[in-house]
């Protein structure tokens, strides 16, 4: 299951514009980058749970938080043992494994991780790509041509996904084995990769073509026919994760 | 109206190899406003190439040695850029998928009129039209890659007829579909040519339906103009057809079998109405 996917819905984060929902998930973000205390970041992360399940996305976040504690825990073990300052909790044979500073600062390195992604995985699960682009291009005038890029990049995902298990297939079927370890894998995957790279620039060209021929180089700031207009909805939210980002502060 | 006068075009070698072959050679061809063409030969045969000469990607975006002339509504290819030949010429790619530019199906049909700086409420105005004309507004929303083959090819059109070009170029829009879609998207292009006036060029494998659609089919092999004619004078030339490798209709094949047999002598029917009439003909022939 693909974690960045998209998913249609009609809830108040869903219909916010695209900017304010990219704007809050960095401050939010950012308060969790500022903050010291484990309280607060535990409860920056119950509050993200608490909205996301009052529209409707209590099982996406949660499935996030998920397997961002996967990453945070890895972090914390590797925090846990780097950190050598402070008093010794943990010591055998003349040897200390666990600090008092190693534990509170992993502790806080672990949740930071799940605080500062999990608002910005959030965001792809409630923005469409082509939305995000559109209004950060009518918005905040970034140029198309990039936009266009990263919209297209992530579209192209799938596609290259399936082309890839179609050479795999046809490989498999003239009598590839692709079970074993990991060095005949890769081995393997050189002459997967050779036709996947042809027939992805292929793909490529053709895009290109078709954009070509509908005008992609006469596009304009001006040429988008959404508009993304900001409501009190918007200013709210922004204001919100300004607050927070003040308490993060101060706390 | 579309002029090649002594058009000629070889793709660039790769490497050291020796020049390639002339992908198209010595074309002369006019094609007027309102025609219905239909182009068909065995692959290699410059069929594609000769779309691409027509929107100007020959040789815009594919560079190459080239001969000649080819003219579109006065314009020199060479001279305008595609993007300039773009408002009268609309192209729809064989392969259905990488043409697509946007993941939302309205998206892939507003990003052409919002590159033409089409005005917003002439936007609104065509997209209802398109999405009506081809009976995809109920698609409007959808994610392309949910789309069924059919309608993916329906969005295609739709993103080019929203830009109102004269010329639609199509090649082998049909290729991914089954019978029913084939009928049903050559049934829109007969629309369009008839109600709206614009110039069909269609590339298709599917001889039976170019018979039964297009005005004038031609035929290519390896880059030269073999047949170019009404479809129904396919039953002049069938060992032409057959040298080429082309199949012509059963239809064509079972009235040149009755013929050879000295069982009918009118004239080779090419559809199926007309082979109707002929076995009943003959049947009643054999009654007597």
């Amino acid at each position: 299951m693909n974690l960045l996917q998209y998913l249609p819905g009609n809830s108040v984060l869903h219909r916010l514009n695209p900017v304010t929902k990219l704007a809050a998930a960095f401050l939010v973000g950012i308060c969790a980058i500022v903050s010291h205390s484990v309280v607060f970041t535990i409860s920056l992360i119950i509050l993200l749970l608490g909205i996301c399940t009052a529209c409707g996305l209590g099982k996406r976040a949660l499935r996030l938080t998920r397997s961002l504690l996967v990453l945070g825990g890895m972090m914390f073990v590797f925090q846990l043992f780097f950190v050598r300052s402070g008093d010794p909790l943990l010591s055998a044979g003349g040897f200390t494994f666990v600090t008092r500073d190693g534990l509170s600062s992993a502790v806080l390195l672990g949740l930071r991780i799940v605080a500062t992604m999990l608002p910005l995985m959030l965001l792809f699960a409630i923005t469409e790509m082509n939305d995000l682009c559109g209004a950060l291009v009518k918005r905040l005038h970034v140029p198309y041509r990039y936009a266009f890029i990263v919209t297209t990049a992530f579209r192209f995902v799938p596609l290259f996904t399936s082309e890839f298990h179609d050479i795999e297939d046809a490989q498999k079927a003239r009598g590839v084995e692709y079970d074993g370890g990991i060095i005949k894998k890769l081995k393997l995957s050189v002459p997967l990769f050779v036709p996947l790279m042809m027939s992805s620039l292929k793909k490529v060209d053709a895009g290109a073509m078709s954009a070509q021929l509908r005008g992609f180089n006469l596009r304009t700031v001006s040429s988008g026919y959404r508009e993304y207009p900001f409501t009190a909805a918007d200013i709210g939210c922004i204001l919100f994760s300004l607050l927070l980002v003040g308490a993060a502060a101060v706390l | 109206m579309i002029r090649f006068q002594d058009f000629s075009f070889r793709y660039p070698a790769g490497g050291s190899q020796q020049p390639a072959e002339f992908a198209l050679k010595d074309i002369n061809l006019e094609i007027r406003d309102g025609e219905f063409v239909g182009i068909t030969g065995t692959s290699g045969a410059g069929k594609s190439t000769l779309t691409y000469s027509v929107s100007g990607l020959v040789p815009h975006h594919f560079a190459g040695d080239f001969y000649g002339s080819v003219e579109v509504n006065g314009m020199d290819t060479v001279e305008v850029h595609p993007e300039q030949l773009a408002k009268f010429v609309g192209q729809v790619f064989q392969d259905i998928d990488s043409q697509m530019v946007s993941s939302i199906a309205e998206d892939e049909i507003l990003f052409g009129m919002e590159n033409f700086q089409v005005p917003r409420d002439e936007i609104t105005r065509r997209l209802e039209t398109v999405l009506e004309m081809l009976g995809i507004a109920s698609l409007r929303r959808r994610q392309i890659s949910s789309l069924s083959g059919g309608q993916k090819q329906k969005v295609a059109i739709a993103s080019i007829l929203a830009l109102q070009p004269d010329i639609i170029l199509l090649d082998e829009p049909t290729g991914e579909l089954d019978p029913e879609s084939t009928i049903m998207i050559y049934e829109i292009l007969r629309r369009l040519n008839q109600e709206f006036h614009k110039t069909v060029i269609v590339v298709e494998q599917k001889i039976m339906v170019l018979c039964a659609y297009v005005s004038r089919l031609i035929v290519l092999d390896k880059g030269q103009v073999m047949f170019d004619a009404p479809a129904r004078r396919i039953t002049d030339e069938i060992e032409l057809f057959q040298s080429l490798g082309i199949n012509v209709p059963r239809v064509v094949e079972l009235g040149q079998m009755l013929k050879k047999a000295g069982l009918y002598a009118g004239e080779i029917p090419t559809e199926l109405d007309g082979a109707e009439k002929m076995v009943r003909e003959v049947c009643a022939d054999a009654a007597v």
